[in-house]
């Protein structure tokens, strides 16, 4: 039976009580065997509904005491049948489906799922596209790492970082308005370029944006990163090795902050991510608190590829000129036939790719986000799966939490940056 | 008559049968007015809110309670994330039927007054996930006060929604309590709607579907549609 | 296309958590050209003869073989150790079905940190048998990708630890929604899918394993848990749906 030893603290002027004898029995300390308490562990049920999860995960733990023995994460709360919708949709409706999925990042899966589509039909977009689309990817990097970050540091009780995270994303969800209409579900991209050119000015905010956002990023990083209580809270907690990682699959910051230097704009570039020059942030432990760093260094790096873009923003057309692939102007199908047929072709039956599959992985804002696509040649997809980085990144989160305390969990589902509505899908 | 049942017009109960009505239950007096504007001017300006968010729409439900729109000014910056201290069910977000059990407890275990708002298109109607795994409107699994439109509602029009919560209120009456807060609580844990309700509310409609009807007319390689792909 | 340059291929993957953090600069790296012949396809052929059985390129430079789903397990375990392989990073697995009784395809996607190459492996299994070896023992990353095939298309994985329903509800009687005979909203009515959705027992919502935690830890391991009563023999409390008044 182990030993421990008990310290109580004596008392200098012990209350007294009404018989002017001391009120509590004096203070010592005390070195005695544990005493052969029979313990039960608990069934603690945290979720589905619970401010801490990030969403509708349901997690059920197996306590002993404060120490969590065994988490089952329960999900599905928000299966909403994506890839079943997107098998009855043409090519170009399933992009209004992608930023429901991810609604922290919803231009990454824009890009990422018309890139897959565009790479499965051989369709290559103008250079002012390719551009355009990198920009909105680094940005949306930007829009859901802040947002973690101020979710997360709730989670550890700071609540001044929230407020200045949504600060910034005030100012991309302007920037969403105004080049797609809607704040969140942008629905911005179309196979073979995007919706609209970009409107005039845009640029001149993006560059106020990105101007201003490494300031906050400072202010939060004065706030967090040396800040005793968020170091205590997620230094050593969940670490993972680098194999472990690698072997249940993490991707994105989280394999990095394991040491893996694994980011697919450098392993596996498109877009000609291997032109711009920008640098991958690993960590060294693998625990919450290279998770939060590597995240914050990739924001400043998303802003360093974010102004190199903007520098080499081409001008021209913004839409493959291929009228089987994109809709022609309004003015076109007003005044000549053969448009108004392209367009009513496009609009009824979709535009056509060809037969076979393609799986189409892009760096998203939380790990390798793969698109993976099969034809039949008709204008449906036959299959549209989705390689959702949370949900792989979510399933190690019982090999992270053992050992640790109830509070370490929820530190420790908050640095897996999840979103449930990706991981349900 | 009403009266010598010790019911009267307005739902009120009184002391006996034929008695004078108690207060604050009978039909509208000087007193009882002023008491209602007392209880919900009381009421409207504290308003706790449950967010019950699961999607997108959650999102923009934390943008109203951020910097910019800011829900406070209309005393409810007090998110209350437990059920049981809570006035106002805010259901943002898609709700699957693996969901909809939680969905009612959680209403359940709110105690009278409440209230709720069904925020976005997924929360009020299905919205575009009109497919096997989803709740086509929370109304057939909880009564719904205030829809809110959009899909995501602008943090505004939540706003919109909550201050029409708070015209409700203003609206009420103590003496028609019973009317207000009529729910039977063998009722707990079933569905709000009836069989028949539900069957009225969820079915295709819209692009869900014109979906299939161009399904029928796109032409493949493949060489049979399954069935469940035709009109 | 020409070669990475020594500075800064790596041989591993891994090499940096020995290195310490740093940060990795500008390496332009290209995936292999596109090409006929895949260098893991040949020597899969080399090795396992027969048990590949087919190999296409698929959307320009997507190598894709297609292997005996027997040996399925055997096949990918030597995709990872392979010293010329090494396919270190099992992205996804998945399935894709056909419809008109085609034979459903398991998709396997690997990625090699060491070569940056990657290979698509897909094993077709008819519908009247959705069985195959899990691929768990090799990549613990198979564990929630097969559950999620399983609950979706109703592929069972031998060999797996805890093969059960992971995005539908546990108690989900409606088949397995992603296969093409499953209609778009469901095989119930809306209303007998609300109904079923509330009358759900509060027990439906744990798995057996769950039910377990909290027994005497005193007790002898293997002897009967002191449950007062087991939880399956809870009356069933679907009620129906009808208004209570
Ligand atoms: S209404 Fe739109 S924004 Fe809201 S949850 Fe549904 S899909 Fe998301």
């Amino acid at each position: 039976m182990a030993h421990r030893t008990v310290e109580y603290a004596v008392s200098r002027s012990p209350e007294m009580g009404v018989t002017g004898e001391p009120a509590h029995a004096p203070l010592f300390p005390v070195d005695m065997p544990e005493p052969p308490l029979s313990s039960e562990h608990m069934l603690i049920n945290l979720g589905p509904q619970h401010p801490a999860t990030h969403g509708v995960l349901r997690l059920v733990c197996e306590l002993d005491g404060e120490t969590v023995l065994r988490v089952i994460p329960h999900i599905g709360y928000l299966h909403s049948s994506f890839e079943k919708l997107g098998e009855y949709r043409t090519w170009n409706q399933v992009v209004t489906l992608t930023d429901r999925m991810d609604y922290l990042s919803p231009l990454i899966y824009n890009c990422a799922y018309v890139m897959a589509v565009e790479k499965l039909a051989g369709i290559e977009v103008t250079e002012r596209c390719k551009v355009f689309r990198v920009i909105l990817m680094e940005m949306e990097r930007i829009f859901s790492h802040l947002l973690w970050l101020g979710t997360t540091a709730i989670d550890v009780g700071a609540f001044t970082p929230f407020l200045y995270a949504f600060q910034e994303r005030e100012k991309i969800y302007k920037l969403h308005e105004k080049y797609t209409g809607a704040r969140i579900t942008t629905s911005a991209t179309r196979v073979g370029g995007m919706m609209a050119d970009i409107p005039d000015g845009w640029i001149d905010e993006l560059k106020a944006f990105v101007a201003e956002v490494p300031r906050t990023i400072d202010e939060i990083d004065l706030l967090l990163t040396t800040n005793g209580i968020h170091l205590g809270r997620t230094q050593n907690v969940g670490m993972i090795s680098g194999e472990d990682a690698l072997n249940h699959g993490l991707t994105g910051p989280n394999l990095r902050a394991s040491g893996v230097p694994y980011d697919l704009r450098k392993d596996n570039p498109y877009y000609d991510y291997e032109t711009y020059d920008f640098d991958v942030p690993i960590g060294e432990h693998g625990d919450c608190y290279d998770r939060y760093l590597v995240r914050m260094e990739e924001m400043r790096q998303s802003v360093r590829i974010l102004l190199q873009a903007i520098e080499r923003l081409p001008g021209g057309a913004m839409d493959v000129a291929d009228p089987h692939v994109t809709l022609p102007s309004k003015t076109d199908c007003m005044n000549d036939m053969e448009s108004m047929i392209h367009h009513f072709k496009l609009i009824m039956e979709g535009l056509k790719v060809r037969a076979g599959d393609c799986y189409f992985p892009v760096e998203g804002s939380k790990g390798e986000l793969g698109m993976y696509l099969v034809s039949d040649g008709g204008g449906k997809p036959v299959r549209w799966r989705i390689r959702p980085p949370s949900f792989v990144n979510l399933s190690v989160i019982a090999k992270l939490a053992q050992g640790h305390l109830v509070s370490d969990l929820i530190m420790i589902n908050a640095s897996l940056d999840i979103v449930l509505g990706e991981i349900d899908r | 008559m009403g009266l010598n049942e010790g019911r009267l017009p307005g739902g009120g109960v009184t002391s006996r049968p034929g008695g004078l009505p108690l207060v604050g239950a009978g039909g509208p007096t000087f007193l009882t007015t002023k008491v209602d504007f007392v209880v919900n001017w009381a009421r409207r300006n504290s308003l706790w809110p449950m967010p019950f968010g699961t999607a997108c729409c959650a999102i923009e439900m934390m943008a109203a309670a951020a910097s910019d729109f800011d829900v406070a000014r209309f005393g409810m910056e007090r998110m209350s994330f437990s059920p049981r201290q809570a006035d106002v069910l805010i259901c943002a977000g898609r709700v699957p039927y693996k969901l909809a059990p939680v969905l009612r407890r959680i209403w359940d275990q709110m105690p009278q007054p409440k209230w709720c708002v069904s925020m976005g298109a997924c929360a009020s109607s299905g919205g575009v996930f009109d497919a096997y795994s989803m709740v086509q409107g929370i109304d057939t699994i909880v009564p719904v006060d205030v829809y809110v439109p959009g899909c995501p509602p602008r943090p505004e029009a939540l706003l919109y929604g909550l201050l029409m919560i708070q015209e409700k209120i203003r609206e009420e009456s103590l003496a028609r309590h019973g009317e207000h807060r009529a729910e039977d609580p063998l009722r707990a844990g079933t569905p709000e709607a009836t069989e028949e309700e539900v069957a009225g509310l969820t079915g295709p409609f819209g692009n869900s579907t014109r979906q299939n009807r161009v399904g029928g007319l796109v032409r493949t390689d493949r060489p049979d549609r399954p069935d469940d792909r035709q009109p | 296309m020409t070669e990475r340059e020594p500075a800064l291929a790596r041989d591993s993957a891994l090499d940096a958590v020995e290195a310490g953090p740093s940060a990795v600069s500008g390496a332009p790296v290209r995936l292999d050209e596109a090409s006929a012949s895949h260098p893991s396809v040949d020597a899969l052929r080399a090795r396992f003869g027969d048990a590949v059985r087919h190999h296409e390129v698929s959307a320009g430079d997507q190598h894709v073989v297609y292997v005996d789903a027997a040996r399925n397990r055997e096949i990918l375990g030597w995709l990872r150790d392979d010293r010329a392989a090494h396919y270190d990073l099992l992205a996804d697995v998945t399935a894709v079905d056909f419809g008109a009784g085609r034979p459903l395809q398991v998709v396997y996607q690997l990625w090699s940190m060491r070569h940056r190459r990657a290979l698509r492996v897909k094993c077709e299994l008819p519908l009247s048998h959705l069985v195959i070896d899990s691929v768990e023992p090799l990549w613990k990353t198979a564990d929630w990708l097969e559950r999620e095939v399983y609950d979706l298309f109703g592929v069972k994985f031998s060999g797996h630890p805890d093969l059960r329903r992971i995005l539908m509800p546990e108690n989900y009687a409606e088949g397995h929604p992603l296969r093409k005979d499953f209609p778009l909203r469901g095989r119930f009515s809306r209303a007998e899918q609300t109904r079923r959705a509330l009358s759900q027992d509060p027990h439906d919502h744990y798995i057996p394993a769950e039910l377990e935690i909290g027994r005497d830890p005193q007790a002898a391991p293997g002897a009967p848990r002191q449950h007062p009563e087991p939880p399956a023999k809870r009356p069933s409390t679907n009620r129906p749906l009808t208004r209570g008044k």
